[in-house]
C-alpha cells in the first residue's frame, strides 16, 4: 500500500512539475493552443461541456460526446471565432493553473463552476447591444462559443434529443393544442 | 423516358418545355395529358421522387456537423449558404459554378435539378384577387394586367384540386377562397392572437396558412407526416412538387421525354414562318450543342433565367432578344419583401403544448389599402405570416448561466412566443432589371446575368407600417417584450422573383399577351414568374401554376385550329 501511494505521489509531483513548466512557457512565450492541438484537449472540452450541461436524471454533455462535436465545429468556424476560442481555451488553462495550481480536469465541482463563471463574466456585457457589436467586430467570445456549441452538440445528439428532451422522429399527425404532461420535456426539433 | 447524350438530336416534338420547376412541370403534364409529344428540358441532374431524397430520413445526429454546412461550402456558396442547411444544400446550386453579377446586392437562390425549386418551395397557396389585377390600371402604375380574376378563377380551382391544398375558407374579397382539404390546426397562442385581432378590428383576422401539404391522402400522395423537413424532399409525398406529382403524371402518359443536363442557350426563330422553330441546348456534361424542334415552346426556366434565355435569343427579326419589340424584356423585376415584422412573448397558456411539427404557420390576410384613399403613405399592401410556438433550446440557450438549472431550463418548454413578418408587394420599376453581361461568360460560354434591383420608397414605408401594425396586434393581445425588426434583407431573399417578361394588352409596352403568348411569336408561351405584371403580396407559385394550365389549354386549342 505504502509503495503504491509513494508511486502515486511521485507521479503527481511529476505531473505538477510538467504543468509548472507549462505555466512558465505560457507566461513567457504567449503560448496558445493551436487548431491541431484540439484533439488533445478532448478531455478538457468534455469537462467544460459537462460543467455546462451536467448529468442529472438525464444524460449529460460527456455522455453525449459533445466534445467531439465542439472540435469538429471549431474546425468549421471562421478564423476570428477560431482564434478567440483557442486563445480563450489557453487563457482558461492558465487561469486555472495560476489560481488552483492544477488543471481544470482536476478541479473540484465548485472550482469548475468558479472558473467558468469567471469566463462567463468576461464574455458578457450587461447591455445586449454591446454583445452584438462585440460579436461582430471581435468574433464570438470564448465562453459564448463554448456554451453555444455545448448546447447545440447536446441537443442534437441522440442521447440529448431522445433522453434529455423529447424527440419525435415521425410524428404522423400535428396536434395543435394538448395539455402539458407532468415533467413534459421540450421538443428537440422544430 | 429519359434522354441523354447525342441520341435522337434534331428530333422534332409537338412541344418543348424549358425548365422542370413548379410551372414547367405543370406545362409538361398538361401538354402530355392532351396528347402532345413533349420534350422537357432541365439544365440540372435528374431527381427522382423518393429515391433521390438522400437526407430525408436522417436524424440530426446522423449528419457529421448536425444541421451545419462546412466552412468550405459556405466559402464557395456565399449566397445559397444563407438559405441552406446540411439537409437541403444539395437542392441548391453551387454559387462558384453558377456566378452572376450583382450590380446591387441581390440574393439569387436557384435549384438546378429536375423539379427545380418546387422541391424546396414554401408551399403557400394564395389566390390573387381583382384588388391585385386592377391595381396598376387604377393607379396608373406600369401597365394593366390583361386578365381579371374571372379569367383565372377556374384555373386556380383546377390546380388546387390536383395539388391538394390544406386551408380554411374565410370569405374575403382580397384573398379569394379556393378548394381546400382540412386545415392544420392553430395552436393555443395563435388562437388567442386570432381572437384578439378579430375583437379589435373589423377588417383583420388570423387564419391557418393555405399550403400544399396534405392533411389527408391525395391522389396517391401523402398524408403529411408533420415532420417539417419538406425541403429535403418528402418520401411520403406529403407536399406537392414537380417530382412527386406533375412529372410522374406526365411520364405515365407515355408522351414525355425528359432530358436533364440540358441548358437552353436560345430559342430559334424561323424567319419564313415568323415563329419559333425550336431551341438550341448545350449538354452541360459534354458541352455539345444540339437543336430540338417543336410546334410550340413553353419557357419556364424561372423569372431571371427565362429573361436571360430570351435576351440571348437574337435573330434578324429580334435583334434585342426574342419577342423584345417593347424593350421591356428583362425589366420590371420584382421580389416581395419579407424583412419587417415584430415578435413577442406571452406569459399565459403555460399548461398547453403541441405534438408534431406543423409544416406551416399562420396568415393575417392583407388589410391595408383595401379601399382607395386610405390615408396611408404607401400604396398596395402586405399579408403577415408568422407562427406561434413555445421556446425551445434554440431560443432559450442564450439565457445566462450554466449547470443543472440551466440544463433544466433549456430542455423544458419555455414561454409562448409569436414571430410575424409582412410579405409585402413590390412595385414594378422599369429600371429594376436583369441584363446580359457584355464580357463575362459561364463555363458553357453563356453570358453571365447582371441583376440590378433595389427596393424603393414605397416598400420602405410599407415595411415601417408592417413593424408597427404587427407590434400593435401583439401588444393588444397581451404579449410582453414586443420587439419590432427589419432585417434589411436585399432583393431575392423572399425567392419570389417575377416580372421580367410581363403580360399586357399592348405589344409596345409588354412582352406577353393575355394568354402568355409572346406578342410577336405566338407559338412561344412564358408562364413562369416572368409573366407577372404586378407582384401583389401573395406567394406567387399558385398563380404561375394556374396561368400555366390556362395557357396550355389555350395553346392546344390554337394548335387544333391551326392558328399557331
Amino acid at each position: 500500500m505504502n509503495r503504491k501511494r509513494a508511486i502515486q505521489s511521485l507521479l503527481a509531483f511529476a505531473a505538477i512539475g510538467v504543468s509548472s513548466v507549462s505555466v512558465y512557457e505560457w507566461t513567457s512565450s504567449g503560448h496558445t493552443v493551436k487548431l491541431t492541438d484540439l484533439p488533445q484537449k478532448k478531455q478538457l472540452l468534455a469537462e467544460l461541456a459537462e460543467t455546462i450541461i451536467p448529468r442529472t436524471d438525464t444524460p449529460g454533455a460527456k455522455d453525449a460526446h459533445v466534445e467531439e462535436f465542439i472540435i469538429k465545429m471549431i474546425r468549421e468556424s471562421d478564423q476570428k471565432s477560431q482564434h478567440n476560442f483557442l486563445a480563450g481555451l489557453s487563457s482558461l488553462e492558465k487561469y486555472t493553473a495560476d489560481k488552483y495550481e492544477h488543471s481544470f480536469i482536476e478541479c473540484t465541482p465548485q472550482q469548475k463552476i468558479a472558473v467558468l463563471k469567471h469566463f462567463e463574466d468576461k464574455a458578457t456585457y450587461s447591455i445586449a447591444i454591446l454583445n452584438k457589436i462585440n460579436n461582430k467586430f471581435l468574433g464570438t467570445a470564448f465562453f459564448n462559443k463554448l456554451k453555444d456549441l455545448t448546447v447545440e452538440g447536446y441537443c442534437t445528439s441522440q442521447l440529448g434529443a431522445t433522453q434529455g428532451m423529447a424527440y419525435n422522429y415521425i410524428p404522423v399527425k400535428f396536434e395543435a393544442c394538448l395539455p402539458l404532461q407532468q415533467n413534459q420535456k421540450a421538443w428537440a426539433t422544430k | 423516358m429519359i434522354k441523354l447524350g447525342a441520341a435522337e438530336t434534331k428530333a422534332t416534338y409537338d412541344a418543348i418545355v424549358v425548365g422542370s420547376g413548379i410551372s414547367g412541370g405543370w406545362a409538361a403534364m398538361e401538354l402530355c395529358k392532351k396528347g402532345l409529344k413533349v420534350l422537357l428540358l432541365e439544365r440540372g441532374r435528374n431527381v427522382e421522387h423518393v429515391k433521390d431524397y438522400n437526407t430525408a430520413l436522417l436524424n440530426p445526429w446522423d449528419f457529421d456537423l448536425r444541421g451545419n454546412t462546412t466552412v468550405q461550402y459556405k466559402a464557395e456558396n456565399p449566397i445559397q449558404s444563407q438559405g441552406t442547411d446540411a439537409g437541403n444544400a444539395h437542392f441548391f446550386v453551387n454559387d462558384k459554378e453558377h456566378p452572376y453579377v450583382q450590380q446591387k446586392p441581390f440574393h439569387w437562390f436557384r435549384g438546378y435539378q429536375v423539379g427545380g425549386r418546387s422541391l424546396t418551395w414554401g408551399r403557400q397557396c394564395y389566390r390573387l384577387s381583382d384588388l391585385d389585377f386592377e391595381a396598376n390600371l387604377k393607379e396608373g402604375v406600369a401597365v394593366d394586367w390583361p386578365i381579371r380574376y374571372k379569367d383565372i378563377d377556374p384555373w386556380y380551382s383546377y390546380v388546387e384540386r390536383f395539388i391538394g391544398v390544406s386551408g380554411k375558407k374565410e370569405n374575403l374579397s382580397q384573398l379569394p377562397d379556393g378548394e381546400y382539404i382540412e386545415p392544420f390546426g392553430l395552436n393555443c397562442i395563435e388562437t388567442h392572437l386570432d381572437e384578439s385581432i378579430r375583437k379589435n378590428s373589423h377588417d383583420r383576422l388570423l387564419t391557418i396558412a393555405r399550403v400544399a401539404n396534405l392533411t389527408r391522402g391525395w391522389d396517391g400522395r401523402g398524408p403529411c407526416m408533420a415532420r417539417n423537413l419538406c425541403s429535403r424532399g418528402c418520401p411520403f409525398g406529403g407536399y406537392f412538387s414537380s417530382n412527386s406529382a406533375t412529372i410522374p403524371a406526365a411520364m405515365a402518359t407515355g408522351n414525355l421525354t425528359l432530358r436533364p443536363y440540358s441548358v437552353v442557350s436560345e430559342i430559334l426563330f424561323d424567319d419564313q414562318k415568323q415563329k419559333a422553330k425550336g431551341v438550341r441546348i448545350i449538354d452541360t456534361i459534354t458541352k455539345e450543342h444540339f437543336e430540338y424542334y417543336a410546334k410550340i415552346v413553353f419557357v419556364n426556366a424561372s423569372t431571371i433565367a427565362t429573361a436571360g434565355i430570351l435576351l440571348n435569343s437574337k435573330s434578324h427579326r429580334f435583334p434585342n432578344g426574342f419577342g423584345n419589340d417593347s424593350g421591356e424584356l428583362g425589366h420590371n423585376l420584382m421580389d416581395h419583401h419579407s424583412a419587417a415584422g415584430a415578435q413577442g412573448a406571452h406569459e399565459g397558456f403555460k399548461d398547453s403544448y403541441y405534438k408534431g411539427r406543423r409544416p406551416c404557420g399562420f396568415l393575417i390576410p392583407r388589410f391595408r389599402n383595401l379601399q382607395p384613399n386610405s390615408g396611408l403613405d404607401f400604396t398596395r399592401g402586405y399579408n403577415i405570416q408568422g407562427h406561434g410556438e413555445r421556446s425551445e433550446w434554440m431560443d432559450t440557450r442564450d439565457a445566462g448561466g450554466f449547470g443543472a438549472d440551466y440544463k433544466k431550463s433549456i430542455t423544458h418548454p419555455g414561454h409562448w412566443t409569436v414571430w410575424m413578418a409582412g410579405w409585402g408587394e413590390c412595385l414594378p420599376y422599369h429600371d429594376n432589371m436583369i441584363s446580359l453581361n457584355d464580357t463575362q461568360k459561364d463555363s458553357w460560354g453563356l453570358p453571365l446575368i447582371n441583376i440590378d434591383f433595389s427596393f424603393r420608397e414605397n416598400e420602405t414605408k410599407m415595411m415601417k407600417d408592417i413593424s408597427q401594425s404587427s407590434a400593435e396586434m401583439l401588444n393588444a393581445a397581451g404579449f410582453t417584450n414586443v420587439q419590432t425588426f427589419n432585417y434589411g434583407k436585399p432583393g431575392g431573399d423572399t425567392v419570389h422573383e417575377m416580372g421580367t417578361a410581363r403580360m399586357g394588352h399592348d405589344s409596345k409596352t409588354s412582352v406577353l399577351n393575355a394568354h402568355n403568348q409572346i406578342h410577336a411569336a405566338k407559338n412561344v408561351f412564358v408562364t413562369d414568374g416572368s409573366c407577372m405584371t404586378s407582384s401583389a403580396s401573395q406567394n406567387p407559385s399558385l398563380t404561375y401554376m394556374a396561368l400555366t394550365a390556362r395557357a396550355c389549354d389555350f395553346a392546344v386549342e390554337e394548335l387544333k385550329k391551326g392558328n399557331i
